[in-house]
């Protein structure tokens, strides 16, 4: 008994020691962070002179800050749009080029392509296609008939076409994620599925999704998280205009924080949008919870 | 235990992405344990530092101009050093220049002389991270009234100066004299009624495509300027928005007459377009308002684009306006050799000459008057109007929360208004609200 307690002590250090590297590195740029910003969310840190305590005035200034629920109420917007979007069109696409077929991993990479272009330059390529009169949008829609609206300078399209633009460059990676997910899936289940005569609708229903489910709780999990810190695409495509409907937190905190000075504000900004993603994400672990697995 | 496990991970998720947002400043936390130790040590310091000569002394300039900019100011930096002997400086191009000047100012590493967007001054002044230059003005007999009355008060904060101007700008208005003279219209305009009826005139629309615009409205930041001419101001002395009244609405109802019933412009015509397809330059716009960092692009060109530059058109009342910007040159507090720095920029700001070889080599105007003077600029056609309009241009107000109002309150109400989604007496009046709500917010700059 001894020894076998001795080994496991043995093998208790050795694990620790191969993971202290990233424990380290984690608390030194991640958790000492965190906590110095939630303590300056507690005083008028500016930085360069003061560091105040000042209870919780960062937090009530915060309750009256109309802008800042604004573009909360902008990413909400965004974030219901986009995820749902955002798996729906990686998982369509990754079941399309789930074969191993000729000419297969050329639409794979095509499909790739966006995600490896850097936010901000395919942003301005699209500032570019989404003009109102001579991109290539309203040129096709042209051809129809139809007059484009001013895509990112009217108030009724210009979430949209951030959505657009942002579907577009994450449905790349996404869609990687997704293939290696099916891939998981073992052929016996579909095998003893089409003996019982399930037909293809079923076979996604009963097998497919519910085997997908760790993998959408990551990329469901991960597009939350990104679409609330929304900022570089929608600061290149419009600027938070027209009237403030694409202005992000993201954008207020660094306004605040970097440009006035008030870094203590910023990081009770901060805190209230890290709460907000997380009551996403546990929201969003609820509903797959909800799906359980029939296998 | 599994849902722990997972509820772990998103916290640590959510965590980590919050370090990502604000990072920036707890890193500044660290090694700014005391503020004001470098900047209480710095004066005592530069004197010896001075004098010790044989060694020439070592200055670093910081900016944030990169490429074309770059090579301009090192060919003022190279003068300089051939100059003399004694100083010799260096200069460094910092991208994010602002963020690595907070953790700079506080942690030593401070460089000696930094390219400074002037309305900033007034936001960095108040945290003494910026050296005031009246002694070294008085002592070497630098006259204030050498340079433009509007930039230096932009550089002031509570009577003392903290830079000199390098560089002043302020928009004028860009006609394009072909298409001026085709739709007959033969002088450029002068006031809001011959500007209205040039724009008229010189606009073209192929079904519901808008071929050339008349005018260009797609900046409602020029709000500030436009209200200027009306015979408004931003703010009232006393820090709050001074939009909502009959100045104000003159302004929104000339910009919807424009819109939306002369229909010279459309919103969203010119966004996207860079500088290889610019409306102007491309002959889709007549008249546009901009500043003289466009006399470059617009010139090279060459007969393919005839275009002239006229003083802003008075207001109904025969108000002028335009809005003065620009940039300058400070000490940081934290800087050891406080001394050098100022010689340095009093040759760049304060010498005929040097300020005179910089507007040629950047073809910007200077801060200093003696060196608008010359014939360089009072005998081209294209710098004179803006030489007129800097005259009458006036400085955003130095409050610290402007920006954030101008940004944040007033432009989007007025980009509401323009796409007709809310009235003028609404939109002046919630502008005035949210404005005056955010100037509140961040007047308070100790």
């Amino acid at each position: 008994m001894a020894s076998i307690s001795k080994l496991n002590r043995h093998q208790a250090r050795t694990a620790y020691l191969f993971i202290s590297p990233t424990i380290l590195l984690f608390v030194i740029f991640t958790v000492v962070p965190v906590v110095m910003a939630f303590y300056f969310s507690f005083t008028n840190y500016d930085v360069v002179k003061n560091r105040d305590w000042v209870n919780f005035d960062n937090y009530k200034r915060l309750l009256h800050d109309d802008l800042y629920w604004t573009t909360f109420k902008n990413v909400a917007y965004y974030t219901v749009i986009f995820v749902p979007l955002n798996i729906l069109i990686s998982l369509g696409i990754a079941m399309l080029l789930n074969f191993r077929r000729l000419g297969v991993r050329l639409f794979r990479t095509m499909n790739y392509m966006p995600t490896l272009t850097s936010a901000v330059a395919a942003a301005t390529v699209w500032v570019w296609l989404l003009h109102p009169e001579y991109g290539l949008v309203n040129t096709l829609l042209g051809y129809a008939g139809i007059t484009g609206p001013a895509w990112l300078a009217q108030t009724e399209t210009a979430m949209l076409s951030i959505i657009l633009v942002t579907l577009w460059q994450s449905i790349g990676s996404n869609m990687i994620i997704y293939i290696a997910g099916l891939q998981g899936v073992p052929d016996y289940l579909y095998e003893s599925a089409k003996l019982d005569g399930a037909n293809a609708l079923q076979r996604f229903r009963y097998i497919t999704w519910p085997q997908l489910r760790p993998t959408t709780f990551l990329v469901s999990t991960m597009s939350i998280i990104g679409a609330l810190q929304l900022f570089d695409q929608a600061f290149v495509l419009t600027q938070g205009g027209p009237g403030n409907v694409t202005k992000t937190p993201v954008y207020l905190i660094y306004q605040q924080g970097f440009n006035q000075l008030q870094m203590g504000y910023a990081s009770a900004q901060a805190f209230i949008l890290a709460l907000a993603i997380l009551i996403f994400s546990i929201v969003n672990m609820r509903v797959n919870k909800s799906e359980e697995s029939v296998v | 235990m599994k849902k722990w496990i997972s509820l772990m991970a998103i916290a640590s998720i959510s965590a980590a992405a919050l370090a990502g947002c604000s990072g920036g400043s707890s890193g500044n936390g660290n090694a700014s344990a005391n503020p004001s130790s470098s900047s209480s040590a710095a004066p005592s310091d530069s004197e010896p530092a001075g004098k010790s000569s044989g060694k020439p002394v070592e200055l670093t300039f910081w900016g944030d101009w990169s490429g074309e900019g770059q090579k301009q100011f090192e060919t003022m930096v190279d003068a300089f050093n051939k100059s003399q002997d004694r100083i010799k400086v260096k200069y460094v191009l910092q991208q994010d220049m602002i963020t690595k000047f907070l953790t700079a100012a506080t942690s030593g590493g401070s460089p000696d002389i930094l390219f400074w967007d002037r309305w900033r001054t007034s936001l960095y002044a108040p945290k003494n991270v910026l050296h005031p230059l009246d002694e070294f003005l008085a002592k070497d007999g630098v006259s204030k009234d050498d340079f433009y009355g509007e930039a230096l008060k932009e550089l002031t904060y509570k009577d003392q100066l903290y830079g000199l101007p390098l560089t002043v700008d302020a928009r004028a208005l860009f006609y394009n004299k072909k298409l001026l003279a085709d739709a007959g219209v033969a002088n450029p305009p002068t006031n809001w009624q011959e500007l209205e009826d040039a724009a008229i005139k010189t606009t073209k629309w192929n079904g519901s495509k808008l071929q050339v615009a008349g005018f260009s409205l797609g900046d409602a930041g020029l709000f500030n300027m436009y209200l200027q001419q009306a015979g408004g101001t931003m703010l009232t002395d006393d820090g709050k928005t001074n939009f909502n009244n009959d100045k104000g609405k003159a302004v929104l109802d000339y910009w919807d007459r424009l819109l939306n019933q002369d229909k010279v412009y459309k919103i969203g015509f010119e966004q996207g377009l860079g500088e290889s397809t610019d409306a102007f330059a491309t002959g889709k716009l007549a008249m546009t308002y901009n500043g003289p960092w466009m006399l470059t692009t617009y010139k090279k060109y060459g007969k393919d684009l005839d275009f002239g530059v006229v003083p802003p058109p008075a207001g109904p009342n025969g108000d002028k306006g335009s809005v003065m910007g620009g940039f300058g040159l400070v000490i940081p507090e934290g800087s050891k050799h406080q001394q050098e720095a100022w010689e340095f920029i009093k040759w760049w700001t304060a010498n005929k000459d040097n300020a005179l070889l910089w507007a040629k080599t950047s073809l910007n105007i200077p801060g200093f008057k003696p060196a608008i003077e010359d014939a360089f600029f009072q005998d081209d056609p294209f710098w004179k109007p803006f030489l007129e309009t800097l005259e009458i241009a006036k400085i955003r107000p130095t409050h610290p929360g402007y920006s954030v109002m101008e940004g944040d309150a007033l432009i989007p109400n007025v980009q509401l208004f323009q796409q007709s989604k809310q009235s003028a007496e609404d939109t002046l009046k919630k502008a005035q609200q949210q404005g005056d709500k955010l100037l509140q917010d961040n007047a308070v700059v100790k």
